[in-house]
């Protein structure tokens, strides 16, 4: 397959940049791409499990809980992101083709975004009504909302993430921003 | 040999392996099903660890029907994919590892359950070995997530069709 025309990603100068840092040597040896697939998904089971309970919470699924006391968890998911975006980054520059022009890898990008900006928001508009909120009150309508997007997002990246060895370059190739 | 050769004629193996949705569907709701199983377990040995102290520890509990929703999910898809290549998964020994941590990790979350949610519902402290069962507990949920990745490259065998017949 010859490379595309595109303007944003170079896929030659990711891959020399990786092999200049030592991400593709380790990668490429023997226990490389098995080690980062363990904590790439030990972060997402840390990272869903931290956001996934305060979210049920929020949701009003669980009762019994004080949001603030359960909001302690998620420094532990910010550490389970940091592993997944370190170990993901890891993927993707020992072989950028792969990623970077793979539909399941691009809507998973994309769900990551809706994630972030959905956590965003909930931080500016809604985090601090929810502080003088007791263990068994019922959250308001928009902390639910914020509660249930995050989910969705969350399980829609879990399901793009496990499913981008099928949708691999060549066999399948998106590239919306490429020249002809 | 010949019990794996058997399963991977049946159809159900058949279409596991031939469809193009069917392994990957299997897929995301095994990942989905780990992913609460294994998620809620970390949360609870995390807070049996002492973090979130001001969450009471017994209504932990409400998040239990969740995790057994995920181990659900994560059972019947596994039955799923296991059913596509028999021999990959029961010729390793790597897939035993996998189901030992687990099972033992949920054994001590209901252990944990058992005995300290009375303690923690009445106010009295937890005791001692709380915290060594909660780090053996958060081990062995993320061993179990290792092993279920290494599975893809301790295989030997993937279909026992692979095999080339001595002699």
């Amino acid at each position: 397959m010859s490379l595309p025309n595109d303007p944003i990603f170079d896929v030659v100068d990711i891959t020399v940049w990786g092999i200049d840092v030592g991400i593709y040597d380790f990668m490429y040896s023997a226990w490389g791409w098995p080690i980062a697939e363990v904590v790439h998904f030990t972060g997402l089971c840390l990272l869903f499990g931290a956001v996934g309970t305060f979210d049920l919470r929020m949701l009003g699924a669980v009762r019994g809980l004080p949001l603030n006391a359960l909001h302690r968890l998620i420094p532990f998911g910010v550490a389970g992101f940091v592993l997944s975006v370190v170990s993901g980054v890891m993927f993707v520059v020992s072989a950028p083709d792969q990623y970077v022009y793979n539909p399941a890898w691009q809507i998973k990008m994309v769900l990551l975004g809706i994630a972030g900006a959905n956590m965003a928001g909930f931080y500016l508009t809604t985090a601090r009504k929810l502080t003088a909120l007791g263990p068994d009150d019922p959250p308001p309508l928009g902390a639910r909302i914020f509660a249930g997007v995050s989910l969705t997002a969350w399980l829609g990246v879990i399901a793009t993430g496990r499913v981008i060895t099928a949708f691999r370059p060549p066999a399948w190739f998106w590239c919306a921003w490429c020249g002809s | 040999m010949d019990a794996f050769a058997w399963m991977e004629q049946t159809r159900l193996s058949v279409f596991v392996r031939e469809d193009f949705y069917a392994y990957f569907v299997l897929l995301i709701f095994h990942a989905w099903g780990m992913a609460f199983l294994v998620g809620g377990g970390i949360v609870f040995s995390l807070r049996v660890l002492g973090v979130a102290k001001g969450a009471r520890l017994e209504r932990f509990a409400g998040f239990f029907p969740y995790m057994k929703l995920g181990a659900a999910m994560a059972v019947i898809s596994g039955l799923g994919l296991l059913a596509g290549y028999p021999a990959k998964a029961l010729t390793n020994w790597v897939f035993a590892l996998k189901f030992l941590c687990l099972g033992a990790a949920a054994l001590l979350v209901w252990l944990m359950a058992r005995q300290f949610f009375p303690l923690a519902a009445s106010g009295r402290p937890l005791p001692a070995r709380a915290k060594w069962l909660g780090a053996a507990c958060l081990a062995l949920w993320i061993a179990g997530i290792a092993c279920g990745k290494l599975l893809l490259y301790t295989n030997w065998i993937l279909l026992t069709s692979d095999l080339v017949p001595a002699g």
